[in-house]
């Protein structure tokens, strides 16, 4: 027996030596010296090749990424072919498709013997401080920018974006993907009924306003919305003979779109899914705020009077959906979405209106102004799009290559698909202008099939003059500017930005915001389910900050990696 | 033939006693030969090896050994080789380090869990899960077979055994799909709650439906395709121990519990002690799935909480510490499975 | 005998036994448990067939109408895209190609290792026998993890090859286990020592003798292995990268994904993508089970050969 398990330890050993050494790297490195000399290799200008043909020839980059099912091999891709007429640069692209893309990237991340970098990368600031700042497996790009005019130029220009990405080490390991439609900010818009509402002022419920103000941007207050919704409750408002079917108003819990949270704009609170906002340049958890509670007790009462419908509060995206179109009758009275196209088959049935006021006698008039949205964490600039390995030879011309990408042209071909494809170009101008995709494909279809995705830099700048914005994108965009953005002040609350956290910190987070998280999920629910009396509010208040919570140490590391953000 | 009618099965598990004590004795006494030269001494040993119970034995039976070197070198290879792997729960591990030569830590992942404030909150609702799964999920397969096994037409028994396997092809996410259609606020289940008179039902908020939707759900999907093994063991009883029973004025339910189960019993405790052993093992993607702010103070278990930490905050050494904590208390189960089992009913895996 | 002669009728092939059977009389007692037993098998039947066919109407139905709750017994607003859009893809034939292959293979190896196996450690005689169990076990318990198997299976030179998919799960300790404990309760010593007087070889016995009286475990065997290759993408996941080489179950997981993705676009197209991914859902699980599910009933008939065994001990 004894032999046979050292014959079995020999045999582990032996294999596990086999398993340490990989294949070996053939790839021979330049020096840029050598790459100026015998390719021609240059990076200032823009418009000219990075490479000569011979580089094109000699020098081949392997990039591993993750790819929709849908899209062409990014080698096929038109855009990726006008990129490589345009540079020299020669690159083989490793693609698995996201389905599979999880474990392939841990896999690639342990491994990655002859590849230089991961595009589509996906990796969150956490990975990033696991294999850049802990274990320098990662490229420190920021040694590099030299190669990178364009990136160069707008990290100089955004101070924001820089802060963003750069690890509390100082280094940036990973490209980001910046496209800023200012969509996300506040995710929610309250839709009501027209017909419905009419109809209730017909029957005689008296809210103060008259048919004709029945129209987009109705301001309404707590007290006025629950007269309607007590009406559209009450009365087969869709006439087909059933009065419970009707769902006065609805939203989809905890979603990142169309969720409660602007319900809490009532009380004055600036809610978000997480609970967790910048306020006067604190990380601040609004379930702490005593008119949290007040808002709680509100709204559960919405819920038990049949107010809200209840099924809002487990109810899928997709149900959702489902419910508002597929009905021969309407069933919503009102709902907070991104839109409401994709949810109610007639969208001139519905109008937008502005956030609720609060309620004007209850509690004292304590809320009677207040009147603001959710505000949320949903960036716009994603940080961990594309990494490189550290040692990948003739990184530098990689990376000169990979600049292209940040120009306005190529950033809107890499995220919407190439010129003739998705695009026409303006003749007066240069405009990119969107194009009718062709008769059997949807826009979508044509898009994913298309473009790559991935890095690039739209913003509010490029909008309307290098690329023309989407035709749904501009609605949305106006109803914000009309509906939600200006309800709430922008210097006293902050959504907070991607936070670059160190080693120490992160072990911090990992060891108290699944409870964090947990205690609030299940919390919140539970007030709004339920109630909340005076004496469950002390106890909460109480709870929350001790460590078997961790509220206060997981606002402690958020506080201070904001600081270093806001370079205090 | 007679002798045995009746109590087939318990004549057959005994042998495990028979096994002869020589086998674990016979090599530490060899090792500790005397010091005589060493040619003496393996002269010495081999005679003793030789004329040993056990050497014996082995010249008689080594054949055996044959059998078993294709399972034995496949399980070596994909299985044990690999197992290297468990280095990391004591490391401070990134994918991409040298698992023999990574950042020691020493039992660190594993402090950190246990004095994690959640830990009981997840050692409860785990065991509280599993248990109870066990408790409905480990009988229900043996009833179905038996009862599949007692029909009087086949042609049924044919076609309920298929119908029964049905549920085990469907898809985690069609089976979550179809629980939140059917027992959604609007759904199948709730409807008919309704028009009986009562109150629709918040299945996927209240605590307490988590467990009885997932455990019940499980086993519907699997009570059939669990439940082949026994029918194929009811399929070797002896029709000549029905008879005599018959004959001796044994009603069906009698010849159930003194002939059936009798002779499924020992492949009954071989499940059961396996069973037992892999009690802790739920995994994470369907709980997940259920999981909702309603239940999350129920439905957080150390396969979810685990997943978050892994995946989502990139921490394979934690991971695995957590996974291996895991795996030794199902371990420390089967062992004490397979001990209890060998005490009281002289069935046991080994 | 009391028996109902309909239920009698249908049973034309039953054999001997049932024939001596009648000479007994059924009791009161036994009536009750025959009918209680009916009445519970019933109910499971219907428990169990109603999903079933849900997922079979589901599967053709509109997705909204499915979603809103309006589909329960007959499908509403027939739709077929979902079916169109998997089998206008060529590559789910290659992936049902692959996993026919992959499973013939796997199946015949797995129950050919795991019956060669415990047959060995079915034998009390068998040397280091208690060895051999721990050695079983503990794979039952701890396993290395992703990278170190990954690394494993890529130094043997098998990634992006089927060796990769047929090899590493060939032996279950559970299923070793399983069929361990059917030969110890089905195969008496007294054949095998008879068998070794007669002169016969182990390999002989094994081949002619064990193996023909062991259909019962060798369907079980057969079944679990089969399905379980047939269901399984986690390793074809994480070692394959060359789509040809893909089986069904991950081509079926990549049109559902590349359904579920949306970038955008109009807010039609993006509803119509849902309600393509919400119905594809259900098509997936027709299309892969579907084909076994048929051939159940014919695995299905070894089950009742099991008293072969009882036969030859006389």
């Amino acid at each position: 027996m004894k032999k046979l398990c050292v014959a079995i330890a020999l045999g582990c050993a032996a294999i596990m030596a086999l398993a340490g050494c990989g294949a070996k790297d053939n790839r021979t490195s330049h020096s840029v010296d050598d790459l100026k000399k015998n390719y021609d290799f240059q990076w200032t200008d823009t418009s000219k090749p990075i490479l000569n043909k011979d580089g094109a020839k000699d020098i081949t980059f392997t990039v591993f990424s993750s790819k929709n099912a849908s899209a062409l091999e990014y080698g096929a891709m038109d855009i990726m072919d006008t990129l490589f007429e345009d540079t020299n640069v020669n690159v083989l692209w490793k693609q698995v498709s996201e389905s599979v893309y999880g474990e392939q990237k841990t896999l690639t991340l342990g491994n990655h013997t002859g590849i230089d970098a991961i595009y589509h990368a996906g990796l969150s600031s956490n990975e990033i401080t696991t294999y850049g700042v802990k274990r320098h497996n990662l490229l420190a790009i920021d040694e590099y920018l030299d190669y990178m005019p364009t990136f160069k130029s707008i990290l100089e220009k955004r101070e924001d974006i820089k802060k963003q990405i750069t690890s509390t080490d100082g280094h940036i390991y990973a490209l980001p993907r910046v496209e800023e439609m200012g969509l996300l900010q506040n995710p929610n818009l309250l839709f009501l009924n027209k017909a419905w509402t009419e109809a209730a002022i017909d029957g005689g419920v008296n809210i103060g306003i008259t048919k004709d103000a029945v129209k987009n941007g109705l301001e309404l207050n707590a007290d006025q919305m629950e007269k309607l919704l007590t009406y559209f409750k009450n009365n087969d408002m869709n006439g087909n003979g059933k009065k419970n079917d009707e769902r006065p108003l609805n939203f989809v819990w905890g979603n990142w779109q169309g969720n409660q949270c602007d319900l809490f704009g009532m009380f004055g609170i600036n809610d978000n899914t997480e609970h967790r906002i910048i306020k006067d340049g604190q990380v601040t958890y609004t379930v702490l705020d005593d008119a949290y509670k007040d808002a709680c007790n509100y709204i559960n009462g919405w819920l038990e009077n049949g107010l809200i419908e209840e099924e809002s509060l487990d109810i899928s995206q997709d149900t959702f959906l489902s419910k508002g179109k597929s009905n021969p009758d309407e069933l919503y009275g009102a709902f907070y979405w991104w839109e409401s196209k994709t949810v109610v088959t007639d969208e001139s049935h519905y109008i937008c209106c502005k956030p609720l006021k609060g309620p004007q006698e209850a509690y004292g008039g304590k809320y009677k102004n207040c009147q603001t949205v959710c505000v949320s964490n949903n960036p716009e600039i994603s940080t961990g799009e594309l990494v490189f390995f550290k040692g990948a030879p003739n990184i530098e011309v990689l990376l000169a290559y990979f600049d292209r990408y940040y120009l306005p042209e190529i950033s809107a071909q890499i995220n919407y698909g190439p010129i003739g494809i998705a695009f026409e170009e303006e003749k007066e101008n240069g405009m990119l202008v969107p194009k009718d995709p062709p008769a059997g494909k949807t826009a979508d279809e044509l898009r994913l099939q298309n473009a790559p995705l991935g890095i690039c830099y739209l913003t509010a700048e490029q909008w309307g003059k290098t690329v023309q914005m989407e035709e749904r994108a501009q609605v949305r965009l106006d109803r914000l500017k009309l509906y939600a953005t200006p309800y709430y002040d922008h210097d006293k609350i902050k959504p907070i930005p991607n936070l670059q956290f160190s080693q120490e910190e992160l072990s911090t987070l990992s060891r108290y915001q699944t409870a964090t998280d947990n205690y609030l999920r299940e919390n919140v629910l539970k007030w709004i389910r339920k109630g909340v009396s005076d004496s469950d509010w002390t106890t909460h208040k109480n709870k929350a900050v001790t460590a078997a919570v961790g509220i206060k140490e997981v606002t402690a590391v958020y506080q201070a990696a904001y600081n270093r953000y806001l370079g205090k | 033939m007679e002798s045995n009618s009746y109590q087939d099965g318990q004549v057959l598990e005994s042998e495990e006693q028979a096994v002869p004590a020589s086998e674990a004795e016979s090599e530490p006494n060899a090792v500790q030969a005397e010091k005589p030269s060493f040619k003496v001494r393996v002269n010495e040993l081999m005679k003793r090896i030789k004329y040993s119970n056990f050497g014996r034995n082995f010249r008689k039976n080594w054949t055996y050994l044959l059998f078993l070197i294709p399972a034995v070198v496949v399980t070596f290879i994909f299985a044990y080789i690999p197992m290297y792997g468990l280095l990391i729960a004591f490391q401070d591990f990134v994918p991409g380090d040298n698992i023999l030569n990574g950042a020691w830590i020493g039992f660190d992942n594993f402090t950190e869990f246990f004095e994690n404030y959640v830990f009981w909150d997840l050692m409860g609702n785990t065991f509280l899960l599993c248990i109870l799964g066990f408790i409905i999920g480990f009988p229900l397969p043996i009833l179905v077979a038996v009862m599949l096994h007692t029909t009087k037409n086949k042609k049924i028994t044919k076609f309920l055994q298929t119908v029964f396997n049905g549920p085990h092809f469907i898809s985690l996410v069609v089976l979550v799909g179809m629980l939140y259609l059917f027992f959604g606020r609007y759904g199948l289940v709730n409807n008919i709650i309704e028009s009986a008179g009562g109150e629709r039902y918040m299945f996927f908020l209240e605590k307490g439906a988590f467990r009885p939707m997932y455990i019940l759900s499980s086993n519907w999907q699997d009570f059939g395709w669990s439940s082949i093994i026994y029918i194929a063991a009811l399929s070797g009883v002896e029709q000549s121990q029905h008879e005599a029973a018959q004959i001796d004025g044994a009603s069906r339910v009698q010849r159930i519990l003194h002939v059936d189960i009798p002779a499924i019993m020992p492949i009954i405790s071989v499940m059961l002690i396996m069973s037992i052993g892999g009690l802790m093992g739920v995994g994470y993607e369907k709980v997940l799935l259920l999981q909702t702010d309603g239940n999350i103070g129920v439905s957080e278990i150390i396969a979810t909480y685990v997943y978050k930490q892994g995946i989502q905050n990139a921490r394979a050494g934690y991971a695995t510490a957590v996974g291996l904590f895991n795996s030794v208390i199902n371990l420390v189960l089967l062992i004490i499975a397979n001990t209890a089992s060998k005490r009281f009913s002289e069935n046991s895996l080994f | 005998m009391e028996n109902d002669p309909v239920l009698e009728n249908e049973v034309p092939s039953a054999p001997a036994p049932a024939t001596k059977r009648k000479k007994v009389k059924e009791t009161r007692g036994d009536r009750a448990y025959y009918i209680i037993t009916y009445i519970i098998l019933g109910l499971l039947a219907l428990i169990v067939l109603y999903p079933l066919w849900f997922v079979i109407i589901a599967s053709f139905s509109s997705a909204d109408a499915v979603l809103a709750g309006r589909v329960y017994l007959w499908p509403v607003e027939i739709d077929f895209s979902g079916y169109a859009k998997c089998f206008e893809r060529s590559d789910i034939w290659i992936g049902y190609a692959n996993t026919i292959w992959y499973t013939l293979a796997y199946t015949v190896l797995s129950v050919g290792f795991t019956l060669a196996a415990a047959w060995a450690l079915s034998r009390k005689t068998l040397p280091f026998r208690k060895f051999f169990m721990i050695f079983f076990t503990i794979t039952m318990f701890f396993g290395g993890g992703l990278i170190p198997f990954y690394n494993v299976v890529s130094d043997l030179g098998m990634l992006n090859t089927p060796w990769a998919i047929i090899l590493p799960g060939t032996v279950s300790a559970w299923n070793l286990f399983m069929a361990k404990t059917f030969f110890q309760t089905g195969v008496p010593d007294t054949i095998v020592e008879a068998a070794e007087l007669d002169g016969a070889n182990r390999a002989r016995l094994f081949v002619s003798i064990i193996v023909p009286i062991s259909a019962p475990i060798i369907a079980v065997l057969t079944l679990y292995y089969a399905i379980g290759q047939w269901n399984s993408y986690f390793n074809a996941m994480i070692f394959l990268t060359d789509s040809n080489l893909y089986p069904l179950q991950l081509v079926l997981k990549e049109i559902l994904t590349s359904a579920e993705s949306t970038v955008g676009g109009s807010g039609e197209t993006m509803l119509e993508q849902f309600r393509l991914a919400n119905q594809l859902k259900y098509v997936t699980v027709i299309v892969s089970s579907l084909p076994v599910f048929c051939l159940y009933p014919f695995v299905q008939k070894y089950f009742a050969q099991g008293v072969l065994v009882g036969s030859l001990k006389d």
